[in-house]
């Protein structure tokens, strides 16, 4: 045998031992042992048999007698030879140990296969019955017990009976019916889901379109509109209103279920209107009133917005007015029920009690009462003038916001209320003034022509409205629109004039006497003042304040009766009879001396002149008071008709 | 009265769009604005600046040193006209009047047309904000020009043009506005033009069109805490609302500097120096 040789040639055999004289008992025991491995049982060995075997050839493996041979070979190959059976000894022995750990793997994994089918059965679950790998590796990771099955049938050849193949059939049958069925349902309510789905988009395409559409109907209508921050809702602004109104200057337009813009709640109130009442003597005599609307072949939201934004107007429009009386108490202007009551009587004049009365109804209650009046016409325009004092108002929001801002201090400015109720108190009373002192003007200047006394009259009755036309020609340096410059009038202090101017016959120049009459309601006059201005010769001869100031009509005209008095006595008779005249006092008397006995005081006649109530009346009478018999009065008159005899004619008769 | 600033920049290819932004959000239409701008450089000394060192010698043992005063700085002035489409010649024609002095004369009941402006260098606070200290006062009569030679006494330095459109949000002054300056012979001028070149003549100091957006808030109680912080929320609010359309950034403070740099003459220095003490 040579190393080259496969291991299986290998006998295992024990190291040699020392070999001893005797043996010892447990020595023979091993020899005994391998005695009986290798040849059977002792009883069996005999000589005989053993001789059989050498006979047949059948004796030890060779080595013993290759011992004896490698023994006869040379010393020096005997260590070499050893040298290479140990390492083949290690080799065989290494590949053996390969060997026994793939067995030991494969009995432990079939170990643990039957262990773990076995564990199906919760009473042989032991973990003893695992090895340990798996035991460490796989049952304590997680692998529960059971969790490995096995069938003992065996399908291949198995040929099913009649009745379980039919039974097999019918079952494969029905659940390929059942399976068809799903399938069935299943595609069924696809197609609903996607026909409701196309549905759906239809509807809400077409909402949207008309959504849409009216929404461009909204906006081609010129109603601003705009996207609310990231809400992509979109708002109608519907007009530059004051703080407490801002909130429902904007309505979101939302869609209802049609797709139609449905309004905010806020503005689908009840829409109102401002009415504007003329009360005189606790009668009404007139209303003012909406014109009646005849389009009404705009879209139905078209016209709520409208109606919202009226109506809003016209409340911010009442509310503005009812904060604005809380400072016109002392004009007479009242708020009580819900109504505005604004005294319009005037100061001086007819002993009518006429009463405006502003309050803010439904716009449905206007038409109730259709009965032409006959101050309806005075109703509206003070209705629609309040409307465009608001309006003004409005664009002048945006010019002052348009302005620079003051610079930021801790002094808070405050915002007066729109004037409103002052413009129309200052016009009305204004006019109201003015006219009664111009007619009252015209009436003197007639009967004072009458009388021959030439006058002449110029009056106006707004200066800035006279001038209107000059100062609009060119554009405001501010920035204001026309038409806010226009209203911009309304809101100064109205100014009215007159000026009356006698002709001076002998020093050819022009003496005027003038009158202006200023409104404000506020400082600095509270209400009308009138200021008269006496020409310079009058108050240098009569020692009259050049300026004299009034605040009523009556007053003023009973001054400038006097006044007038004076000057024809003073100027127009003193000229006439210049050298015979002579003037006492003060007062609009003269003493016209006869033309005979000059200087006598005797034939002397007092002549007074009187104007009142537009009536010039002249009186002589004899200005001698020794003579107790006093003479009979001579008295004329002039009303402002037409008159045969002058003032200096009828003065020169008495005189002669 | 102090001025609380942000600037941005608007490319002239967004010009109108930002305009209209602009319009949308203050609610208004733009105002256009055109001004002159004339610089002045003041002439007299500032009194030895930086001076620190005690020259010669002293009899004072232990003084405490007063307290360090900046040395006064003089400052850049300005002369600002409102002026018109109409105030600014023909073009290619005469001009108008010959020689016709500068006048800031007005009318009874008219806004002043000249003012005269002092800015300060902003503040060095971190608001969030520029702030600065600015004074303005309204010329109504006499040549604003020889005033302000005879007031300083100053120097005509250069003149400009601005040109563009403002709003007004809440407080918050916007304005949209480039610069414009005759081509030319500027530096070699001593007095600003009495008649004004067309507005076609005019040249874009920033070639590229672009705009500055100028937002401003004016504050008069400076002191009080409540009413800067309002104006400072204010106008960062409008920041935060441009943001996205034009980014507002708080400028340099340096480029803001409207201090006059000194450097003292040579020979004056020397002789300075020499002068017994």
């Amino acid at each position: 045998m040579s190393g080259a040789e496969l291991p299986k040639d290998v006998a295992l055999r024990p190291w040699p031992a020392i070999k001893t004289e005797k043996l010892a008992s447990e020595d023979l025991q091993l020899q005994i042992e391998q005695l009986t491995n290798e040849r059977g049982h002792l009883r069996n060995i005999t000589e005989k048999s053993l001789q059989e075997d050498i006979a047949a050839g059948k004796d030890l493996p060779d080595d013993a007698g290759g011992i004896v041979e490698k023994k006869e070979l040379g010393d020096n190959d005997l260590s070499k030879e050893r040298d290479k059976k140990i390492q083949d000894v290690f080799r065989a022995q290494h590949e053996m140990a390969n060997h026994v750990e793939w067995m030991k793997f494969s009995a432990h994994n079939l170990v643990d296969v039957i262990s773990m089918c076995l564990s199906i059965d919760p009473n042989r679950r032991a973990l003893s019955s695992f090895s340990h790998t798996f035991r460490t590796d796989g049952l304590q990771q997680g692998i529960p017990f059971g969790s490995f099955g096995m069938s003992k049938e065996n399908r291949e050849q198995y040929v099913p009976h009649q009745d379980e193949w039919t039974a097999n059939k019918e079952y494969q049958q029905r659940q390929e019916i059942v399976a068809k069925g799903a399938r069935m349902a299943a595609l069924d309510t696809a197609t609903d889901d996607i026909l409701k789905a196309a549905k759906k988009l239809e509807r809400e395409v077409r909402k949207e379109t008309k959504y849409w559409q009216e929404i461009v109907s909204i906006s081609d209508k010129g109603w601003p509109l705009q996207r609310w921050r990231q809400n992509s809702r979109n708002v109608t602004d519907i007009l530059i209103a004051s703080n407490r109104f801002k909130a429902r200057g904007l309505a979101p337009l939302r869609m209802d279920k049609n797709g139609s813009i449905m309004l905010d709640p806020a503005l689908a109130l009840k829409p109102k209107t401002l009415r504007v009442r003329i009360s005189e003597n606790g009668q009404i005599t007139g209303t003012s009133r909406l014109p009646v609307q005849g389009d009404t072949k705009d879209v139905a939201i078209e016209k709520t917005i409208q109606l919202a934004r009226e109506s809003l107007f016209e409340e911010e429009l009442y509310h503005e007015m009812s904060l604005e009386t809380r400072h016109l108490l002392p004009y007479g202007v009242e708020y009580r029920d819900s109504i505005i009551r604004v005294d319009a009587s005037g100061t001086s004049g007819q002993q009518r009690r006429r009463k405006l009365l502003i309050d803010c109804i439904p716009r449905e209650e206007q038409h109730i009462d259709n009965r032409v009046q006959s101050n309806d016409w005075l109703a509206r325009n003070v209705a629609e003038g309040l409307r465009l004092l608001l309006a003004h108002e409005h664009s002048m929001r945006l010019h002052r916001r348009s302005q620079l801002p003051p610079p930021l201090s801790s002094q808070k400015r405050e915002q007066p209320p729109p004037p409103l109720l002052r413009p129309l108190l200052a016009i009305l009373r204004h006019l109201e003034d003015v006219d009664s002192l111009h007619g009252y003007l015209e009436t003197v200047v007639r009967t004072l022509s009458s009388a021959g006394v030439d006058v002449e009259l110029q009056t106006t009755r707004e200066i800035a409205w006279a001038k209107l036309a000059e100062s609009h020609k060119s554009p405001s340096t501010r920035g204001l629109s026309a038409t806010d410059q226009l209203l911009e009038i309304f809101l100064k202090p109205f100014e009215g004039s007159a000026t009356l101017k006698f002709p001076c016959p002998t020093a050819g120049k022009v003496e005027e006497l003038t009158l202006s009459t200023r409104t404000v309601i506020g400082q600095p006059t509270f209400g009308t003042e009138h200021k008269l201005t006496l020409p310079s010769s009058l108050t240098v001869d009569l020692g009259l304040f050049q300026q004299v100031k009034f605040n009523s009509v009556d007053e003023l005209t009973s001054y400038l009766d006097w006044t007038l008095a004076l000057h024809i006595v003073h100027r127009y008779l003193k000229e006439e009879f210049s050298s015979r005249a002579v003037i006492k006092g003060n007062e609009p008397i003269i003493t016209i001396g006869s033309k005979i006995g000059k200087k006598g005081p005797g034939n002397g006649r007092d002549i007074t002149v009187e104007l009142a109530d537009g009536a010039l009346k002249v009186i002589a009478a004899t200005a001698d008071l020794q003579d107790a018999v006093a003479e009979a009065h001579q008295l004329h008159t002039w009303t402002g008709k037409e008159s045969s005899i002058t003032l200096k004619e009828q003065v020169k008769s008495w005189v002669g | 009265m102090h001025e609380l600033l942000l600037y941005g920049q608007v490319p002239a290819a967004r010009h109108d769009q930002v305009l209209r932004i602009l319009s949308g959000l203050a609610a208004m239409q733009p105002r256009r604005i055109l001004q002159r701008c004339i610089l002045y450089k003041p002439q007299r000394e500032p009194e030895e600046p930086g001076l620190n060192i005690r020259r010669g010698g002293t009899q004072n043992v232990a003084v405490k040193q007063a307290k360090q005063t900046a040395a006064p700085s003089l400052y850049y002035t300005k002369l600002i006209q409102k002026l018109s489409d109409n105030d600014f010649g023909k073009e290619n024609g005469l001009p108008k009047s010959t020689t016709q002095p500068l006048s800031a004369n007005v009318a009874d009941g008219e806004e002043p047309k000249w003012s005269m402006r002092w800015e300060d260098i902003p503040d060095t606070g971190d608001r969030g904000v520029s702030i600065r200290f600015t004074n303005t006062t309204d010329l109504v009569t006499g040549n604003p020009h020889e005033q302000m030679i005879a007031a300083g006494p100053n120097r005509f330095v250069t003149e400009y043009f601005v040109e563009g459109h403002r709003f007004v949000l809440g407080n918050v002054i916007i304005f949209l506005h480039r610069i414009l300056h005759e081509p030319g012979v500027r530096s070699v001028e001593e007095t600003p033009k009495s008649i004004l070149p067309s507005f076609a003549n005019l040249q874009l100091l920033d070639l590229s069109g672009a705009y500055v957006l100028e937002a401003k808030v004016r504050v008069q109680d400076f002191k009080e805490a409540s009413i800067l912080e309002s104006g400072v929320n204010e106008l960062k609010d409008f920041q935060k609302q441009m943001r996205g359309c034009v980014e507002l950034a708080l400028p340099d403070r340096l480029s803001l500097d409207t201090r006059v740099k000194y450097r003292p003459p040579h020979a004056a220095a020397a002789s300075a120096q020499n002068r017994p003490r």
